[in-house]
């Protein structure tokens, strides 16, 4: 977290990493265990993830419901505003002609909560994931070149960066998503082309540091070629900062689709979190105090969403060893 | 965009692939449809309503879209994209949610029998859907010069069977408009509702009664309020302004039929010849007398126009007031007696002409009116809809005091006013999150709620658990339908729109989505307005069914290919 | 001030003005990009083909693309950022005007709540490091900043607003009492607007207090152990004297930075929540904007956020120059 605020007060007030030696997988092989191993908040995000990749995997599987189908009780009629199963008053149901299997109630056009909540979570991994995996790909991708080659290299696309740092990130997605057919993918570019900033300005002061080091003008003089050495030298160093920024850029992504969605940018035949929260609000949920409506989605979100700021302040911890002193 | 080439490229494969079913004779495929309706924001049960058609279209195998947009982008993409070609979009729209609201002008069935269906509106007008029927016209015509009560309640039901029968607009409800009034704050014998409309009618504005400290009519709409003009039918919302700022002539009553108002007498000296004297003293807002000549100007800046030449090089005439001109066409002659009174000369006699003439054009102060529209004549490009006076001048039972666009109209009464209302102001906020409206009417920070676009259940149960909150319903003289352009197929084969009228499940709808709280509907008249509904026959039903729609679509040669899509007959 | 520090901000300051540059030309760029004819939504059904060529002229869209090019940008300078086509015959700059104060008001109310309680909150943490306090302080502190703001919104919305009816829930006051405000003077003056104010700010500080918080506490600890401190703690200062006076006035200047920063991603950032609370500022303004395709206005309101994105960063950018000398020596050498 401290990261993020220092990559946005310019490239010099970023301390240097901690980095390994030795043959580039295991280094970061070896990074991505010890975070793991020392850091039980890491661990504990690691494993929201996997559970949420699980479910989302298994959506029509574990959901016992279709997401968007009303469900009709025995004379057709929509089994509407219905209170989860534990807070319902028994035998209510049977009255009207069907049984209360839900977990989370309905909505008030007859659709199964819970079975929403499973599907959203494909939504919020796909975007979480892919959304993450360009900012950090370019991000890096930009930072070595702009670190490796500086001069004009360099010039330009840190002027790029304060361009992408001058840009309202939500109201330049809103324009995207209003201009474009509305679907979750308008959340994934317009953070590929905004978010990379962070990433780039810390890891091409990084590159700074250790292009000058021993190993990198060993590789020089021994006649490797330039991309040879940012890609096969260089890179494996700075790739546990790319994961760092990957694990906060996660987090960002679903906490950014979930408020896109809420604004009604969203493709409303896609379930996710955020578009479930807009239906909530929009279907009076709050004036009928329907809480099992409003209150799942939004931990979902949160969920995740810490899961990715535990995962990257446990990089943080390992690479950045100054931030860990407790 | 890239959607667009899936679709594209799909099409062509289907297309290849009919190859050898075009060999034995089958009609090509039905194209994708393309449904509209207004955002889940604006008009949840418009959306969900349209959500459940969609879907049971989709059975009769035709590959549907749902295209739910903001309100202002939705009109642009029905309202004003009705024919192919006119490079603003890119195509006209195919079938629409669509509600026509109750106003008091239309409790006279003059308005939805004349202006929704006859031809000669269908460019500009209200016919929209562009229904073209050259019998259905002579009925029109005729309802309207008929001035036998009798004979023209016979015409308006045969005209209401052509209409049903045809299938020009599927109509599935009449609401039941819920409404709130806060009994603490007004007495509750004061309250005034219209058949067919409810609270929000003009005789309530000005009866209602405070009992306490709060002296004014604190009340909201979801709609936008862009634009405040005597000479603009700018909507729902704009018209609750317009119709209390600017006199008229005659008013509707609450029984729904016109009397007498700015009009001291209205005197029919034959069927084309009426003598209008105006009441003495009354003044406009900034304190000058209401004149004949102003009332004559009132006519005259309605029939305002100049000749214009369109694309292919014939002449054509342009009204500058396009919303009021169809009201004032007849009108031939306007001749000043005196101060106070004037005679009309119309073109053809006119069974409707109060209500659809005297009670609808707003009077409008010719010292002030008079410049602009000049302006306006003298200018190519602008149009009346552009004009926005600063601070508003009628005549009116409520004066302005202050206008934020699309947030608020604050009115005070027009103390001076023969008529003036019991309530010191009159404010109608802009409040588009309908938890938050929810919210002030319980709160007391709004008192009265006239237009609920959701689940009336929710009003129900609020008046149920605020002890001073009083529900009002009232079957709506208004409609909800889909309405088809007929202009094009597969919209323009009788047999195919009677086919989707049968997939829409109408007592579904009234009991899931308005929670029982609306009437069926079958028909532009409303069965609040039950002189007009007596028929001799009753109109034709279409029982929701899709076995039943796919019949009939067969029985017209319509036909399905192997993966079960709808091909043309 | 030194003449290096001079060149720099001199430098900083040209190159923040062409970054506003590129970036008016991306926006400018963007909405050519817009579905259909960028005025269709204005014309009406009835206009003869003369008049939409007038009107065309009017918005100068009649012209080849660099043309409009080169007029759009002398508008700019001119702050001319042409008519809206909702809200009939206003300007875009007459509405932005109007939203912009109450977006300022939220922004700065709920950040300096935020980065009061932060900086404090950072204190506390780093003074009770190690105590199950300053862990359960830290894992909640990460919490609000991963629950969705507009979901805060709406819980705080239910109980505070719809349930115990203890405070308003939307827009800035009743017009009975906005129609007398006159001046911005008449509406800070005003309690009601106040009162509008707080459930707004409280859900944006929820959400803001975090960042100034963690990075309160890890500079605490950081400063905690430089040898001034411990120098102090020789002296036999308390130890609240070495936290709050030593300690804490050094820690801050970082925060300081990230503060001014704040105000530019917060007045991006508060679309979600002006929409919730249906606040008139420019973010809501810009996604009615863009909901009902009133392209000039959008436009308008994302030009406007942007500006003052790049101003506060490079006010940052200084700042963090004039309070830390190595950096202003280190960025000097970046710009020359």
């Amino acid at each position: 977290m401290q990261q993020e605020a220092m990559a946005r007060e310019g490239s010099s007030g970023i301390p240097a990493a901690q980095f390994r030696q030795g043959s580039a997988l295991r280094q970061l092989w070896a990074t991505n265990l010890e975070v793991f191993q020392r850091d039980k908040m890491a661990l504990f995000g690691l494993i929201v993830f996997a559970v949420f990749a699980l479910v989302a995997l298994l959506a029509p599987q574990i959901a016992p419901n279709d997401p968007l189908i009303p469900l009709k009780d025995a004379n057709g009629d929509w089994i509407s505003n219905t209170l989860p199963y534990w807070l319902a008053e028994p035998g209510e149901d049977l009255e009207e002609g069907y049984t209360n299997t839900f977990l989370l109630g309905t909505t008030n056009i007859g659709r199964d909560i819970f079975s929403q909540l499973i599907h959203g979570s494909r939504a919020a991994l796909l975007v979480g994931f892919s959304a993450a995996a360009a900012v950090a790909v370019i991000g890096t991708v930009i930072g070595l070149l702009a670190g490796y080659y500086g001069g004009w290299v360099d010039t330009i696309l840190m002027r790029a960066a304060d361009v992408a740092f001058g840009i309202p990130f939500i109201p330049f997605i809103i324009v995207i998503a209003a201009f474009f057919d509305p679907s979750i993918w308008n959340v994934v570019i317009a953070m590929a082309i905004l978010l990379w900033r962070d990433t780039g300005r810390v890891i091409r002061s990084q590159v700074l540091v250790i292009k000058e080091q021993a190993f990198v003008s060993a590789a020089r003089v021994s006649g490797a070629s330039n991309l040879r050495i940012i890609f096969v030298y260089i890179a494996p160093s700075i790739l546990p900062l790319s994961f760092l920024y990957g694990s906060f850029a996660i987090a960002w992504a679903i906490l950014t689709e979930a408020s896109v969605s809420f604004l009604g940018f969203s493709d409303p035949e896609t379930i996710s979190w955020g578009f479930m929260l807009q239906d909530a609000f929009l279907s009076l949920a709050l004036t009928r105090g329907a809480f099992y409506w409003i209150i799942p989605p939004g931990l979902c979100i949160m969920l995740t969403v810490m899961a990715g700021f535990f995962i990257g302040r446990g990089y943080e911890e390992v690479l950045f060893p100054r931030l860990r002193r407790m | 965009m890239s959607k667009r080439l899936i679709r594209l490229s799909l099409m062509i494969t289907l297309l290849l692939l009919m190859l050898p079913a075009a060999a034995q004779d089958m009609g090509e495929l039905v194209p994708t449809i393309t449904v509209h309706s207004v955002t889940q924001a604006e008009r949840p049960i418009e959306y969900e309503t349209t959500r459940l058609v969609v879907e049971n279209m989709r059975e009769l195998g035709l590959d549907v879209e749902h295209r739910a947009i903001s309100l202002l982008q939705f009109f642009d993409e029905t309202w004003y994209s009705r024919v192919e070609g006119e490079g603003r979009v890119e195509q006209p729209f195919q079938m629409t949610a669509w509600r026509m609201v109750g106003r008091p002008e239309r409790s006279e069935p003059d308005e939805f029998t004349y202006n929704l269906f006859h031809s000669s509106v269908r460019d500009g007008g209200y016919n929209f859907i562009g229904y073209n029927n050259p019998d259905y016209d002579a009925l029109a015509e005729s309802q309207r010069v008929e001035t036998d009560i009798e004979t023209r309640r016979e015409i308006i039901c045969e005209a209401q069977h052509v209409i049903r029968n045809d299938m020009v607009n599927a109509y599935f409800v009449h609401p039941l408009t819920p409404q709130l009034v806060n009994t603490e704050v007004f007495n509750a014998d004061s309250v005034v509702t219209e058949a067919g409309i409810g609270v929000q009618n003009f005789w309530n504005w000005i009866n209602i009664e405070p009992v306490g400290d709060e002296r004014n009519i604190i009340t909201a709409t979801t709609s936008n309020l862009n634009v405040l003009n005597p000479l603009e039918i700018a909507g729902d919302s704009p018209s609750r302004v317009t119709e209390i700022v600017w006199d008229r002539l005659m008013r509707i009553n609450p029984d729904g039929f016109p009397e007498p108002w700015a009009a001291e007498s209205v005197v029919w000296e034959d069927d084309t010849h009426v003598l209008l004297t105006l009441r003495e003293g009354m003044t406009w807002h900034d304190g000058l007398p209401v004149t004949s000549a102003d009332a004559a100007y009132s006519f005259e800046a309605a029939l305002a126009g100049k000749m214009k030449t369109n694309d292919d090089g014939n002449e054509f005439f342009r009204a500058e007031a396009q919303d009021y001109y169809p009201f004032a066409r007849n009108v031939m002659d306007i001749e000043i007696i005196d101060d106070l009174s004037l005679r009309l000369t119309l073109e053809t006699p006119s069974g409707a002409f109060e209500t659809s003439t005297l009670s609808k054009l707003n009077l409008i102060p010719k010292h002030i009116w008079e410049p602009i529209m000049n302006d306006l004549i003298a200018d190519d490009g602008a149009d009346v809809d552009s004009i926005q006076e600063e601070i508003p001048i009628g005549s009116g039972p409520f004066k302005f005091v202050a206008y934020d666009v699309n947030e608020f109209a604050l009115l005070a009464s027009h103390t001076d006013h023969w008529a003036a209302p019991k309530a010191d102001g009159w404010l109608m906020n802009v409040l588009p999150n309908l938890e938050a409206m929810l919210g002030q009417i319980q709160s007391g920070e709004m008192n009265l709620l006239w237009e609920w676009p959701s689940d009336p259940a929710v009003l129900k149960e609020i008046a149920d658990n605020n002890e001073h909150l009083t529900l009002f319903t009232e079957t709506s003289i208004g409609f909800q339908y889909f309405a088809f352009n007929l202009r094009y197929a597969p919209f323009d084969d009788v047999t195919f729109r009677q086919a989707v009228a049968h997939v829409i499940p109408q007592q579904f709808i009234i009991d899931n989505l308005y929670s029982g709280i609306a009437a069926p509907a079958d028909s532009f008249v409303s069965a609040a307005l039950q002189y007009w509904r007596q028929c001799d026959a009753p109109l034709r039903s279409y029982d929701f069914s899709i076995d039943g729609a796919r019949e009939l679509l067969a029985s017209a040669g319509y036909s399905w290919d192997d993966d079960g899509r709808l091909l043309y007959p | 001030m030194s003449r290096g520090v001079v060149t720099y901000i001199v430098g900083r300051f040209l190159q923040s003005v062409m970054v506003l540059w590129i970036i008016v030309t991306l926006l400018f760029l963007l909405f050519r990009l817009a579905p259909g004819n960028p005025i269709a939504n204005y014309i009406d059904v009835n206009f003869t083909r003369e008049q939409e060529l007038n009107l065309l002229a009017r918005f100068g869209l009649d012209k080849p693309l660099h043309e409009q090019y080169i007029v759009y940008l002398v508008n700019l300078f001119k702050l001319d950022l042409g008519e809206t086509f909702s809200y009939a015959g206003r300007s875009v700059l007459d509405i932005l005007k109007e939203d912009l104060p109450n977006t300022i008001y939220l922004t700065l109310s709920s950040l300096l709540v935020a980065y009061g309680v932060g900086v404090l909150g950072g204190i506390a943490m780093a003074a009770l490091r190690g105590s199950l306090f300053e862990r359960v302080g830290t894992t909640f502190t990460l919490m609000t900043r991963a629950a969705p703001t507009f979901w805060v919104g709406m819980l705080l919305l239910t109980f505070f607003a719809f349930q115990w009816k203890l405070l308003p829930s939307s827009g800035i006051g009743p017009a009975l009492v906005r129609y007398r405000w006159e001046t911005e003077w008449d509406k800070l003056m005003s309690p009601v607007f106040w009162r509008h104010m707080i459930l707004p700010t409280f859900t944006l500080a929820v959400y803001l207090h975090g960042l100034p918080l963690l990075l309160m506490r890890s500079n605490m600890l950081e400063v905690l152990d430089q040898d001034y401190v411990t120098m102090s703690r020789l002296a036999g200062y308390s130890e609240w004297r070495v936290m709050i006076q030593t300690a804490a006035r050094n820690a801050m200047l970082p925060v300081l930075t990230a503060l001014t920063l704040g105000i530019g991603y917060s007045i991006g950032g508060n679309v979600v929540i002006e929409v919730v609370y249906s606040w008139p500022g420019l973010g809501r303004t810009l996604v009615d904007a863009v909901q009902e395709s009133d392209y000039p206005l959008a436009q308008g309101a994302f030009f406007l956020i942007a500006v003052i994105i790049v101003i506060m960063n490079f006010i940052a950018d200084i700042l963090y120059s004039l309070l830390d000398p190595r950096v202003g020596a280190s960025a000097q050498a970046q710009v020359s």
